[in-house]
């Protein structure tokens, strides 16, 4: 018999569905229809790769023996001590509690696609995709539990990433997206997320780990990236096979595209901050970071996606204008507020200001190392400031409104939309997030707001303490880097304690 | 030093040189293997290597594993050849492709017509052995004191084995067209190597037939024509012929006694520069618009067939796409000159077109 190709292959290994006979097919799947998404014939899905089953569990085997191996000489050794300063560690904290609990919700959503999509080819991708999630969700909490033991701030990440006011911000993104129905948060995690912003999470937290002498960690990415082709390949698919099925498909895709392209947007002005200031050895800034994975990459995808139809979200010129700007703001937020935070903050030295001003030559002298300098004033003063009230957040993408009117001219000027629904007012921190809500105000005017919870009486009282209490968030955890727990024993390990105090 | 690498399930050779990654070569020869990062990272581009040796390159341990190597496998976006291989992909065979074998020919020049300014018209007869090829395939011609082959698609159909039909624009500062234009005359010889590429008829396909052709580019559509007629497919045939004025629709004549005798086809020439008073009562404009006009913005159920210059064929798959006629139906051969061009970048939505 003729040797079979690996198409002919894989087919006879996955399709594996039959036709129901006792129920009719649209209460099997009662997902499939109610978002307006068209579907002719699902046997047009063209696989977006082929791995079966056998061979699955047979690489993925492999390579968490690889990566376990590393992680043990890592922890044997004390890898922790050849980091380039403590400051790197934060970064990792917010890796742990921003991105880790996403991949656990990309297991659940990929698994609740994969019963949900009628199409077996669909079923299996993504079945492979939520096996993937959950082993990444693992391999992240073994690779980071080494820190967990020489460090503050990784402790207690899942009941932070439910209850901490920084943290709402990726988990909305997720719940919304795990609210919606099959198709859209394909687009959402498949599409948005994982093909056109990937690299804007993956490249600052693995090639920042690589800068900082976090063998671990760009050990994890490798593997983790090495699933990744998978998952982009699979988010193309299905954003192709909606716009093929159906011309009604195209602007229900390109409302979805509008939509998740902003809210993932704006979960990465967190990673926006943390690559500019927690990074003490920096591969690349932010802002270079879109220029290459958003402008170029993005742009020549777009440029494509013109062919069906599908356009560029109009805010792009919003997002072109803020990248001088994102996380020297986020930053601020952060700086701020870091009293109720499970990470550290401070102000950059001069060394990173300079590498700041070299990489932000048009905003970052002008409007960003004054104010930081002027924080540098008050610390020295013995008055490090922390805001002693809460915030006003965004009902969309939930951070604090300290994004200014750059996009309007005017980078002095804090962003503020409104919009009135049903009696009540919502707040925006711009025109997209206000765009998101106003179409579908019923879903959003449901958001958890951690500082209104708070104020509610959700959350453990009114008072800091109360509240840090009820976030199990302990002293040593917050607050300033200079000071902190983690910069006393660094500076023991290091033996650099003595030498401080002589100087001092 | 250079390798053969053979590319299954295509049954393809492409010619990898010193250095070179199996994946560059094959892109280079018009074999698209899957890939994305390119640089040995994410594995989307494993390949079995069934025969030879591979050095494998920077592939990442976790994109390429141990029992991975062990098994004969390799990253062509890393991997560079020891010896010739012969390597598995995943890539569909396609029913409609006839494996021949690319061979080396001489051939003399036996008539230069030049019917317009900017093309003129080759025929070159074949030295001792025919060539079998497949309409719409090219030759990569030797072009004396050029470095480097040149490719040109054949104009003649498969059943004219015995010549080969070349379709020639002159490209601005072109060394290779400019020679082929001026100093190349009757009675010389020239070698060439062939045939090649993956653009013919699928003729498997059921559905209705859209040639679109742009300027030259009308040389591997004529061939297909051709060998469609010849062969008595019965199903509908459309040509839309662009060309700049009445001068370069030198082809008109026969495509219009075709259209009278084959009562399948119709046969449409549009032209972008035309003087307005010249008389032309026909289309103006290029040819994604007169398809656009002729099928009312819709071309599902039809199977495409585009070949010109890449602005030409960009704007025919646009308009192809918008008319909901997707990848799976379009296929298209694109002329790009060896002047340094600015290429747009692309994603990797599409892979062929």
């Amino acid at each position: 018999m003729a040797r079979m190709t690996l198409k002919e292959r894989y087919h006879h290994m996955t399709r594996l569905g039959w036709q129901p006979t006792y129920q009719p097919m649209e209460k099997v799947y009662p997902q499939a229809t109610y978002e307006g998404i068209k579907v002719r014939n699902w046997d047009d899905w063209e696989d977006p790769f082929r791995m079966t089953m056998e061979a699955y569990w047979k690489y993925q085997g492999e390579k968490e023996r690889k990566l376990y191996a590393i992680m043990d000489s890592f922890a044997q050794n004390n890898g922790h001590l050849n980091l380039s300063d403590a400051r790197y560690v934060n970064a990792l904290k917010l890796f742990l509690q921003g991105v880790t609990p996403l991949e656990y919700q990309a297991h659940r959503g990929f698994a609740r696609q994969a019963r949900q999509f009628p199409g077996e080819g669909a079923s299996v991708a993504c079945h492979m995709q939520s096996l993937d999630e959950l082993r990444h969700t693992q391999t992240q909490i073994h690779t980071l539990s080494h820190y967990n033991k020489y460090f503050d701030g990784f402790h207690d990440f899942t009941r932070w990433h439910d209850r901490v006011w920084y943290l709402s911000v990726p988990k909305s993104f997720f719940d919304d997206a795990s609210t919606a129905g099959p198709f859209e948060f394909i687009v959402s995690v498949g599409f948005s997320f994982e093909f056109v912003l990937t690299n804007l999470l993956f490249v600052p937290f693995m090639s920042g780990a690589a800068y900082n002498g976090d063998m671990s960690t760009v050990t994890f990415g490798f593997s983790a990236q090495s699933d990744e082709s998978r998952h982009m390949t699979l988010g193309l698919q299905a954003v192709k096979f909606m716009l093929e099925q159906h011309e009604d498909n195209v602007p229900i895709v390109q409302q979805w595209i509008d939509k998740w392209l902003w809210r993932g947007y704006r979960v990465l002005s967190l990673v926006a901050a943390m690559q500019d200031y927690m990074l003490p050895e920096s591969p690349m800034s932010w802002k270079e970071a879109w220029e290459i994975y958003f402008e170029e990459n993005g742009g020549a995808l777009f440029q494509d996606l013109e062919r069906y139809g599908i356009r560029m979200p109009d805010y792009a010129p919003i997002c072109a204008a803020e990248k001088d700007h994102l996380s020297h703001q986020v930053w601020g937020i952060l700086y701020n507020h870091t009293a109720a935070a499970a990470f550290h903050t401070w102000v950059p030295d001069e060394r990173k200001m300079d590498w700041l001003s070299a990489k932000y030559p048009d905003t970052f002298d002008k409007y960003y190392r004054p104010r930081l300098e002027y924080w540098r004033e008050l610390e020295q003063k013995g008055e490090r400031y922390y805001s002693q009230t809460l915030p006003l957040i965004c009902q969309t993408c939930q951070i604090p409104m300290g994004f200014t009117e750059v996009a309007n001219g005017d980078p002095m000027q804090v962003a503020y939309r409104s919009t009135e629904y049903n009696g009540d007012r919502y707040h925006f921190c711009s025109d997209p997030c206000q765009a998101i809500f106003e179409r579908e105000p019923e879903k959003f005017v449901h958001a958890w707001l951690p500082p209104q919870q708070i104020f509610q009486g959700n959350c453990g009282g009114a008072s800091l303490e109360d509240v840090l209490k009820w976030y199990n968030i302990q002293p040593g955890d917050n607050l300033d880097y200079a000071g902190s727990p983690d910069e006393q024993r660094w500076l023991e390990w290091k033996g650099l304690a003595a030498a401080r105090e002589a100087a001092e | 030093m250079s390798w053969q690498v053979e590319i299954e399930p295509l049954g393809e050779l492409v010619e990898v040189e010193e250095g070179q990654s199996i994946l560059d070569a094959a892109l280079r020869g018009g074999i698209y293997l899957p890939h994305a990062c390119g640089h040995g990272l994410c594995g989307t581009c494993k390949v079995q290597v069934l025969e030879g040796e591979v050095e494998h390159g920077d592939a990442s341990p976790f994109a390429l594993m141990d029992m991975e190597r062990d098994e004969g496998k390799c990253l062509a976006c890393t991997a560079v050849p020891l010896s010739d291989l012969i390597i598995e992909a995943d890539i569909e065979e396609d029913p409609d492709a006839e494996s021949h074998p690319v061979r080396d020919f001489t051939a003399t020049v036996e008539k230069i017509d030049a019917p317009c300014e900017r093309i003129k018209v080759f025929t070159l007869r074949l030295e001792g052995e025919q060539i079998a090829f497949q309409a719409g395939q090219y030759v990569n011609l030797q072009v004396p004191g050029v470095e480097g082959p040149r490719a040109f698609s054949m104009a003649n159909p498969p059943s004219r084995a015995d010549i080969v039909e070349l379709h020639i624009c002159k490209v601005r500062g072109g060394p290779a067209t400019t020679w082929l234009h001026e100093e190349l005359q009757e009675g010389m010889k020239l070698s060439f190597s062939g045939p090649y590429g993956r653009f013919f008829i699928r003729k498997s396909a059921p559905g209705p037939i859209l040639l679109l052709a742009g300027g030259s580019g009308i040389s591997a559509i004529k061939s297909m024509l051709l060998d469609l007629l010849e062969t008595g497919a019965e199903r509908d045939i459309t040509l839309i012929h662009g060309a700049r004025d009445r001068a370069e629709l030198y082809t008109r004549a026969l495509f219009e006694d075709l259209a009278a005798r084959h009562a399948s086809f119709r046969y449409l020439p549009v032209l972008s520069d035309e003087p307005p008073d010249s008389g032309w009562t026909g289309p103006r404009g290029f040819v994604h618009e007169a398809a656009k006009e002729l099928y009312g913005g819709r071309f599902s159920d039809n199977k495409a067939y585009v070949c010109g210059p890449p602005p030409m064929v960009e704007a025919c798959v646009t308009a192809l796409m918008r008319g909901r006629l997707f990848e799976r139906d379009i296929f298209v051969e694109q002329f790009l000159t060896k002047s340094p061009q600015e290429e747009r970048k692309r994603s990797p939505l599409f892979r062929k077109i």
